[in-house]
């Protein structure tokens, strides 16, 4: 942890079983400092009463798990509000395809969605765009109470809260533990142990690919570039919020995950996967190890998708020198739409999505960490998956996204990082570029 | 030609209607003036203010504070803008240059057959029928490296060993996308051409032939200077098009491997909504309208001085 800097990243360390714990760090960038603060324009309003909340609302989502989550919450919820109709609005699966048609329709001045389930990685930007009404200004500070601590700081932007945590989310290696058992090989620990039980599976036939992981060029890809780069020892900004990205420490991150390629390990078309190409490669029974979140545990034991049923194991992300390595911080979030006619309904909605019950069925049924705190450590919770008694176990790391400028930085990171795993520039010239162009995203005068 | 030529002197002529008929047939036409004004106008003169300002988001619409020329000023320092435009320069010349070639053979090849017209005719039509969207992400199934039908062909045909990962690597991903887009949109030119085509007297075809001419002879001075109006507009619209490239390599590689495939288009779309950088969009958006109006000026004056040439 002492090898990570505060300001780049803020680190959270799991305490009990499934209890998150975010120390965020203290993100102090100039560009921060000379971006211009936005209008609180709510901030004299007083908490709002919802108890006797009525009226219809559009909850916007993406498909989280693909096996109808959305639709069984909405059900449970308008049980339980008679007077509450819940239209669910489809968004794009892809966070960057999300962002940008909520920023358009709700920029536009749009009163629809009223809720949308959006990004852990949203809160600076959103905030500073004032796409997401403060809810701190309407939400007694009790409601907050609630949460595993560190998410709701993770939501904080300069001191108000601008999104509820819905669940959480974190990297986990994927195991075939048939593969394993047939050739006699431990679960890896290391990345160079990992490589090296890849080849060897692929060497005996058993198995067409070694490791399967997010390479294309998007969002994901900086999720997985973070853990090698945390593991590493290096960072993508420093504390003043400069970029250091052209590091030894990330040269050595990145010729890894290129070897992985260039060695077979990975398929070539690594580079075009993001999480849905890789989980079907897995699901199929073509790789041995797979990186992906903690949904992809439902999904691989579901009969219908997966014929890896039952002959799959899951742990923590290997690390370079041993024990356990870094997992990327991911998640969402509930936010309310500034322009929404009806924030009375929209915060009994997030106040049911949050509570009890709306979380148990999240973790039971659908395998999601979930963000309450009393349902994450409910032993019958940490017993619905596998992946929840991990938790205690991991280092995480999250994107610097305490910044307005983060899609810059993050874009500067994935496309670069992207070129080098294809094989167009050597990764050295790669980091080069990528720091160049945070350079530019972070001075005054922003990304580009 | 004599004809055309002497419509539009007609057109140019001093009108014989009276003053008060002229103003009345303006107010007639104002309201779609402006409506043309509100839907065109106004927004594309508008992304002109924005692209000259600093835009902030906020609650209550745009904060807009001048910037004089700063956003382009980015513009011209930024590589990653530079390599849009070239590659949004390069993908247009390419594709619109193979789809006119390769439109004007097919539509030769039909307009020669009787029997099957019609029916070559629908088939031509699919590809251009096809929404994009769903078109790039059937390519991105062929090209996919894993499963990918082609390489599954090349492979049974022993052309390659192992797949090849068609979206994976820079250039075989443009070239990837510049075939997607010549099989979407060469119907287009060939519908056009056809068109063209068609409109030719046979006369000229056996008065050419009465003076000894051959196919070879009859086609460059019969058929391409009648068909040069059709290509011009064939051409400046699949200019048009190619320069504003979006929904292909937004669904078929995202703009990668890298930035490979990121056109001005894309580019201005991730400025503009992702990064919400509204100014420094807008001025990508204008540069690139210039782009195009300096490209089709070209395209029009070289191709008239080519037509031109054959015609002597």
């Amino acid at each position: 942890m002492k090898k990570l800097h505060k300001g780049a990243t803020f680190a959270v360390a799991m305490l009990g079983l499934g209890s998150l714990v975010a120390g965020c760090g203290t993100n102090t960038g100039s560009n921060q400092a000379s971006a211009p603060a936005p209008t609180t324009t709510t901030s004299t309003s007083k908490t709002v009463n919802f108890s006797n909340a009525s009226g219809t609302i559009v909850w916007a989502a993406p498909p989280i798990t693909h096996t109808g989550l959305r639709n069984t919450l909405i059900a449970e919820f308008e049980k339980q509000y008679p007077k509450i109709k819940v239209v669910l609005q489809n968004q794009s699966n892809s966070t960057n395809t999300n962002s940008a048609s909520l920023s358009t329709a709700i920029g536009g001045g749009s009163s629809t969605p009223d809720v949308y389930m959006g990004d852990v990685i949203w809160p600076a930007q959103f905030a500073h765009a004032q796409l997401a009404l403060p809810l701190s200004t309407i939400l007694p500070s009790s409601f907050w109470s609630r949460f595993t601590n560190g998410l709701v700081q993770g939501a904080t932007y300069k001191g108000q809260i601008y999104a509820a945590p819905f669940f959480a989310d974190s990297g986990f290696l994927y195991y075939r533990k048939d593969l394993l058992q047939k050739a006699h090989l431990p679960v890896p620990t290391t990345w160079a142990q990992l490589k090296q039980e890849a080849q060897q599976l692929q060497k005996q036939g058993l198995v067409k690919y070694g490791f399967v992981w997010q390479g294309a060029s998007y969002e994901g890809l900086t999720c997985d570039f973070t853990e090698y780069l945390a593991d590493a020892g290096g960072s993508v900004l420093n504390a003043q919020g400069q970029p250091t990205i052209d590091s030894s420490q990330a040269l050595k991150a990145l010729t890894f995950m290129r070897g992985l390629i260039t060695s077979g390990v990975s398929p070539n078309s690594e580079d075009t996967f993001k999480e849905s190409q890789s989980m079907a490669v897995f699901d199929q029974g073509n790789a041995a190890f797979l990186r992906n979140w903690t949904y992809a545990w439902a999904n691989s034991q579901n009969p219908s998708d997966s014929q890896v049923v039952g002959k799959v194991g899951v742990t923590v992300l290997p690390s370079f020198n041993g024990g356990s390595g870094y997992s990327s911080v991911g998640g969402w979030n509930l936010y309310v739409n500034p322009h929404s006619k009806n924030v009375a309904a929209d915060l009994a909605f997030i106040n049911w999505m949050t509570g009890k019950q709306a979380q148990t069925t999240l973790a039971v049924k659908y395998s999601e960490l979930p963000t309450n705190a009393s349902v994450a450590t409910d032993p019958a919770t940490q017993n619905a998956s596998p992946v929840f008694k991990l938790t205690s176990k991991m280092h995480f790391v999250s994107r610097p996204d305490q910044t307005p400028n983060y899609p810059q930085i993050s874009q500067a990171l994935y496309s670069n990082v992207n070129a080098a795993l294809s094989g167009t520039v050597s990764p050295s010239k790669a980091l080069q570029d990528a720091q160049q162009q945070m350079k530019q995203a972070v001075s005054t005068s922003g990304g580009l | 030609m004599d004809a055309t030529v002497e419509q539009h002197r007609g057109a140019k002529r001093r009108s014989d209607l009276g003053r008060s008929d002229r103003r009345s047939g303006y107010l007639m036409l104002l309201p779609a003036l402006l409506i043309i004004g509100a839907i065109t106008i106004f927004p594309i003169l508008y992304s002109m203010y924005m692209s000259l300002n600093h835009v902030t988001l906020t609650q209550n619409g745009y904060l807009m504070s001048f910037n004089a020329g700063a956003n382009y000023n980015i513009l011209l320092h930024s590589p990653v803008y530079w390599y849009s435009v070239e590659f949004t320069v390069m993908y247009a010349v390419v594709t619109v240059i193979v789809e006119l070639v390769l439109g004007l053979l097919i539509a030769l090849a039909i307009n020669n057959v009787q029997r099957l017209k019609n029916i070559s005719l629908v088939i031509m039509l699919v590809p251009w029928a096809l929404i994009t969207v769903i078109s790039a992400q059937m390519w991105g199934y062929i090209y996919n490296g894993v499963y990918g039908v082609l390489n599954y062909l090349l492979q049974s045909m022993h052309i390659i060993q192992a797949p090849i990962t068609w979206l994976g690597t820079s250039s075989s991903a443009i070239i990837a996308m510049m075939v997607a887009d010549v099989w979407k949109t060469t119907p287009f030119v060939v519908i056009i051409l056809l068109g063209g085509l068609q409109m030719i007297p046979e006369e000229y075809y056996e008065a050419a032939y009465m003076d000894g001419a051959n196919r070879w002879q009859s086609f460059w001075k019969v058929t391409l200077p009648l068909l040069r109006g059709s290509i011009a507009l064939a051409g400046l619209f699949r200019i048009l098009q190619a320069f504003g490239v979006f929904d292909l390599p937004f669904v078929l590689t995202g703009g990668g491997p890298g930035n490979a495939t990121q056109s001005l288009a894309i580019l201005g779309y991730q400025i503009l909504f992702q990064d919400l950088q509204f100014g420094r969009g807008s001025a990508i958006a204008v540069s690139t309208v210039i782009l195009v109006l300096v490209v089709c000026l070209v395209f029009l004056s070289a191709f008239r001085s080519i037509v031109k040439g054959g015609d002597a």
